[in-house]
């Protein structure tokens, strides 16, 4: 921690009594004293909230090999414009517009995660469209902490994505939630550039997690040319409607991927 | 096991005329290093500069990154340094926080991953310097008041401050897959503020005591 808060600083206002004293003058010091409040107090309110708007990002070309499998990449209405508002400690507010960055997201991952990629809107009919695998993705938590919160210089950034996969029956295949994690280090004043770059750090440790772990958490491979889930899998039907879609929470099969699962973890 | 001790003595250094004067504390700084194997540059390799993951608690500040990177290229004796951005997008998505390898005998594995040893080779890439630990303020007391009014205002008080910094860089060579050894640096500056109207900061420049220390003894290390 590197901070340091060591000045007790007192202003001291300071008034003329000659010049307080002329009549005529009293309209003028009253209408700057009332010019100086609202500016102060627009100040103070300009200094209680931040806002961040994430930049498109861009995740460069993996050095993987592609699961050989056509894929339909369901967008849903939420990543149009996903925007997380949050007050911290009662003093500050953030917001944060995150925008289409996500869509943006998925569709660069899984164009060099996957052979083929066909992205549906939310309110596209999945039937009219030729796939082995759909893929829904969704926003399950977003959080951050400011170093105020966290008593270090940095800003940090967790995302909680849930894919839900399909098969092209509309069987619900597999079922991922996928934690990540991003961490930058305050620069400037403000914190805005700090708290965006933490976003993308996290969406870039989302896009490593889903490249390395991908086909290991949901066996998205096993449906290429037309493979089926297996049948203990509940079948849902894959409809315009994205709502009719969703597996009630209670009968979910959830498995996340926690762990780190890096190259030391297969050396093993 | 080599050891560098050393006492940078206070210097006074003048900024803006007269009014304002800037003078460094007292920093002591500790470098060393311990070598487990033989190392060597030749022609055309190059060094890449990481910090260990966050996701294990590190918490490297990445302007301390930054300075030892300029400082180990810069010189008649300067490394060959490949930006560590362009090295982490280039083997995309094998050194990312999360799937970095944290032992090097990860390093097989890894090198037979598609086209990483290839990146390597033509990156000429044969250490990789993986940097842990950062800068803290330990310990700090006294205070100071500012007042202001239209006839002036002014500072009154005395303030301190001290701060370590404490980094690790482990080199690893790629050529042996294998750990070359480590160098630390461990140091402690004390920064004060005595203010008569006006403050006179008196600031010990830590982090930068550690870069340069780390810099060198990193750079002597690996020419050996």
């Amino acid at each position: 921690m590197n901070s340091v808060e060591l000045y007790d600083t007192e202003v001291l206002s300071y008034t003329n009594p000659d010049f307080t004293s002329r009549a005529d003058c009293k309209p003028l010091i009253a209408k700057t004293r009332s010019t100086l409040s609202v500016s102060l107090l627009l100040l103070a309110l300009a200094g209680c909230g931040s806002n961040v708007t994430m930049i498109e990002p861009t995740i460069p070309a993996p050095r993987i090999e592609k699961i050989p499998i056509n894929v339909a990449l369901r967008i849903p209405e939420e990543f149009k414009d996903f925007v997380h508002e949050e007050n911290v400690l009662g003093k500050e507010s953030w917001t944060i517009h995150l925008g289409n960055s996500n869509a943006t997201f998925f569709e660069q991952l899984f164009g060099y995660l996957f052979d083929g990629v066909t992205v549906i809107g939310p309110d596209d009919d999945a039937r009219n469209f030729a796939f082995d695998a759909l893929i829904e993705p969704s926003i399950d938590g977003f959080e951050f902490s400011v170093p105020n919160q966290s008593k270090t210089e940095a800003f940090a950034v967790w995302i909680r994505y849930r894919l839900r996969i399909f098969d092209r029956e509309g069987n619900n295949a597999s079922n991922w939630t996928v934690s990540a994690y991003g961490k930058s280090q305050k620069q400037g004043i403000g914190g805005s550039d700090s708290l965006q770059r933490a976003a993308v750090l996290a969406m870039r440790d989302a896009a490593a997690l889903i490249i390395m772990q991908m086909d290991k958490a949901t066996n998205i491979s096993s449906l290429a040319g037309g493979g089926l889930a297996p049948p203990t899998s509940r079948p849902v039907k894959v409809a315009a409607d994205t709502s009719s879609n969703q597996v009630p929470d209670d009968e979910e099969e959830d498995f996340g991927v926690f762990a780190i699962g890096g190259i030391d973890d297969e050396a093993e | 096991m080599r050891q560098n001790k050393s006492m940078v003595p206070v210097k006074a250094v003048p900024l803006f005329g007269l009014l304002t004067v800037c003078l460094a504390g007292c920093v002591t700084s500790r470098v060393e290093d311990a070598r487990e194997n033989v190392t060597g540059l030749n022609a055309g390799d190059s060094v890449v500069i990481m910090a260990k993951s966050y996701h294990q608690g590190n918490a490297t500040e990445s302007k301390y990154i930054t300075c030892i990177e300029d400082a180990l290229g810069r010189g008649s004796q300067g490394l060959r340094v490949i930006p560590r951005q362009q090295f982490v997008d280039s083997l995309f998505p094998w050194f990312e926080p999360r799937t970095a390898p944290a032992e090097t005998k990860g390093l097989t594995k890894l090198m037979e991953r598609p086209g990483v040893s290839k990146i390597v080779n033509d990156l000429g890439v044969r250490y990789i310097v993986w940097l842990d630990g950062d800068t803290e303020t330990v310990a700090q007391g006294g205070s100071l008041s500012c007042a202001a009014g239209p006839g002036g205002g002014g500072c009154f008080g005395f303030a301190w401050w001290q701060k370590d910094a404490d980094y690790e860089a482990a080199v690893w060579d790629l050529e042996g897959y294998e750990s070359a050894g480590t160098v630390t640096a461990d140091v402690s500056g004390t920064s004060f503020l005595p203010a008569l109207v006006v403050p006179i900061p008196l600031i010990a420049r830590t982090q930068a005591a550690a870069c340069k220390g780390l810099a060198q003894q990193l750079r002597a290390f690996i020419i050996q």
